[in-house]
């Protein structure tokens, strides 16, 4: 055993490197396997603040399938030159940042806001930057009933620097309500001269208090990036489900249906019980009377 | 045919069996009152001491009472069952079991509910379950199910029983006085003539199909007051027609144990004969089948699920009960398969090893279905004390438990001393349907 084991010393101990080597599964880590995903985007929030976000995601060369989030990535965003803030990436691979309403953004002379979001690069990563120019674009909502028919009714405009409410031209709309899990789209359409109006279905349930939070929303905009305006209306036609439980464990009485086929079987039963204890007595009448005859 | 020399042949036959009694029967029914009053005994220990006497505590709230109460309980409903098919079916071969089928329907049937008044830990408020009734409760519906099936048994058996007190009555001049009053009160005038004889076969043909229809729903409920409640291994849907099953492979097995001890013990050979073993061994074998089939659907089907609660309860039976489980499923199972399977393995000895051991494994079946579910609660036993967490039946249940299985054997005894076990009026009707088929025979013949 011994000679064998030295024998095929060389065969043992290439097997045991292989068993105990862990760098074969390197292979997963090394970032040059992987494309870097690095996509930016704006979002133009219902409160009117800017969410800026990007999303940093390995994607494997040959498996396509196979993402890897890039986690704890800090990332730099930039209105031209001036430094909005930073933040690291999620597990995810997301990071994003929020900027207020009132932030005085940089723009150039057609009033196009210049965003730049950059990863400056770590030993196994290459740097990274993405821009994206937007126009700073107001959407409003307006929920009213209209001769009783309820209408959602959106206005789209620029401001420009004298003030002025520029109607936006033309763009792509979406209406939706918020549903349990995601928004649920009611209506695609187009703004024409900065409005947009759509009759509100009468079918919806909405939550418990009948309450439902309308969505109108512009996303993927050349011009204008990603705008959501939400408000939250009683239009919801909710009701409680009234499911009267008739059998409790404290019912005085059974359902109807128990009593039914209980009597039914029993009466069914009892009834042949009767017949067999009346043909009984036929018999014993005729046996007396042959008794009688006997005598 | 002589008719009348025949009935006389007859009961002269038959009348040692009901008025001799030998001394090995005279001690055997000695040691049944013995182990009866040892039951009686425990039976007022338990009055007065409470249910503390028995193994049976806040989460184990059912030992071997309930397990005896459905043992017997689905012998009467199967021996219904079987006996209501032999008649409806008019099956050849019918008469010499029939009446043991008869008095093991009846007998388990008054023996069987005793088991469930021990249940009950205050049984002065028993007439509660008559003056409240709740009819939304499974428990009720056994209540009306056993009580209309036992009036049921009852008649029926009485129907099969009147032609033979008739012919008891008209050749027992050398019996006793008693016995002569007895057989007269209860041939209630029966002649056998046409008419009468019409009347009787009619209503206990239509008695038969009653039983059957009644064993079925009886047999159902009693698997309902397990199966509509949500407690791991019970909460099923085949649980009634498993029940059936179970309940027919007890029966016939216990039909053939008492086959073969009757042959042995009372001389029987030329009226039981091999035939009559391998008829009910091939039922025994069909059934048993069907029991394997619905262990395995049952049990596989809980372990498939995955269920939390339904994994504790295969645990514990593939640990703590693993030897009962392993005799209950597999040996109550296979063992009858495999003698009965194979023709050169059936013997009449053999048939009824098979009928012991498939008995057996279905008493210990019963077992399982009880006593690990409810040591598997849903919510954790708060009281660690070993009798509160696992179950062992007392001395107290054992007691009671033999006396309930030396009353049914000593009341089928009694039984037996009142009438005939082998039907005189079945061996009658036979000869007279043959004689019927011998002259259209002829009568076909010489035209």
């Amino acid at each position: 055993m011994k000679i064998n084991i030295l024998k095929y010393k060389l065969i043992t101990s290439f097997i045991i490197a292989l068993l105990f080597s862990f760098n074969g599964f390197a292979q997963e880590e090394d970032a040059s396997n992987y494309r870097m995903r690095f996509k930016f985007k704006t979002v133009k929030q219902p409160d009117n603040s800017r969410l800026l976000e990007v999303s940093f995601i390995g994607q494997n060369k040959k498996d396509r399938k196979d993402k890897v989030p890039v986690f704890d990535a800090e990332i730099k965003f930039y209105n031209e030159a001036n430094l909005l803030g930073t933040a690291k990436t999620s597990k995810e691979g997301i990071a994003q940042l929020t900027v207020p309403e009132n932030h005085n953004y940089t723009t150039d002379e057609d009033e196009y806001i210049n965003f730049i979001a950059k990863f400056e690069g770590s030993d196994g990563l290459d740097e990274e930057e993405d821009e994206i120019h937007v126009k700073n674009l107001y959407l409003e909502l307006n929920l009213e009933e209209i001769d009783s028919v309820k209408t959602v009714l959106v206005k789209a405009f620029t401001i420009d620097s004298l003030g002025v409410e520029i109607p936006l031209e033309e763009a792509d709309i979406v209406i939706s309500v918020n549903g349990m899990i995601s928004k649920m789209k009611l209506e695609e359409g187009t703004i024409e001269d900065g409005e947009f109006e759509f009759e509100f279905p009468t079918d919806i349930p909405g939550d418990a208090n009948g309450d439902i939070i309308v969505y109108s929303i512009i996303s993927d905009n050349d011009d204008f990036g990603n705008i959501i305006q939400q408000k939250s209306i009683n239009w919801g036609t909710f009701k409680t489900a009234s499911i009267e439980e008739g059998n409790k464990l404290w019912s005085e009485a059974a359902p109807i249906w128990m009593y039914i086929v209980l009597t039914i079987l029993l009466v069914g039963v009892w009834a042949n019980y009767v017949y067999t204890a009346v043909n009984l007595f036929n018999i014993k009448k005729e046996g007396k009377e042959l008794e009688l005859k006997k005598e | 045919m002589n008719l009348e020399k025949r009935k006389r042949e007859l009961a002269q036959e038959f009348s040692p069996l009901l008025e001799k009694t030998t001394k090995t029967s005279k001690i055997w029914i000695g040691f049944l009152i013995a182990v009866i009053l040892v039951g009686v005994y425990a039976f007022f220990v338990q009055l007065f001491k409470g249910h503390i006497v028995t193994g049976m505590r806040d989460n184990v709230v059912w030992g071997i009472y309930i397990i005896n109460f459905i043992f017997f309980v689905c012998l009467s409903y199967s021996g219904a069952f079987i006996s209501g098919v032999l008649h409806f079916f008019k099956t050849p071969w019918k008469n010499s079991v029939s009446r043991i089928v008869e008095i093991i329907t009846v007998l388990s049937l008054i023996i069987g509910p005793i088991f469930i008044l021990l249940c009950i830990g205050r049984l002065d408020r028993l007439h509660y379950l008559f003056m409240y009734p709740r009819i939304q409760s499974p428990i009720t519906w056994d209540i009306i199910a056993i009580m209309t099936d036992l009036i049921g048994c009852f008649i029926y058996l009485y129907l099969t029983f009147i032609p033979d007190f008739a012919i008891l009555r008209d050749n027992s001049e050398n019996a006793s006085k008693w016995r002569q009053k007895v057989y007269k009160y209860l041939a209630i005038g029966y002649q056998d003539t046409p008419t009468q004889r019409e009347k009787l076969h009619k209503i206990t043909r239509t008695m038969s199909a009653m039983v059957i229809a009644l064993a079925i729903v009886a047999y159902s409920v009693l698997a309902w007051i397990f199966s509509l409640t949500l407690q791991p291994g019970w909460n099923s849907s085949i649980f009634a027609p498993y029940f059936i099953i179970a309940g027919l492979y007890s029966g016939i097995g216990v039909i053939i144990i008492a086959m073969y001890l009757i042959r042995k013990y009372y001389n029987l050979e030329h009226y039981i004969r091999k035939v009559h073993f391998i008829g009910a061994g091939i039922v025994l074998l069909i059934i048993s089948l069907l029991f394997g089939y619905f262990t395995f659907s049952e049990y596989f089907s809980r372990w498939f699920s995955h269920k939390i609660s339904d994994a504790n309860l295969l645990n514990t039976l593939f640990t703590r009960y693993f030897w009962m489980f392993i005799f209950a499923n597999y040996i109550g199972v296979l063992v009858p398969l495999v003698i009965l399977f194979f023709k050169k393995l059936r013997t009449i000895k053999s048939i009824t090893f098979a009928a012991v051991i498939a008995v057996i494994g279905l008493w210990f079946n019963r077992y399982l279905i009880v006593v690990p579910t409810l040591e598997t609660p849903y919510l954790p036993i708060q009281d660690t004390r070993e009798e509160f967490i696992h179950y062992t039946a007392t001395w107290i249940e054992w007691a009671l438990s033999f006396a309930g299985v030396a009353a049914f054997i000593l009341f089928f005894i009694l039984i037996m001393k009142l009438v005939p076990v082998i039907p005189m009026s079945g061996i009658i009707d036979n000869e007279r349907e043959q004689n019927k088929s011998k002259k259209t025979f002829k009568k076909i013949i010489t035209e």
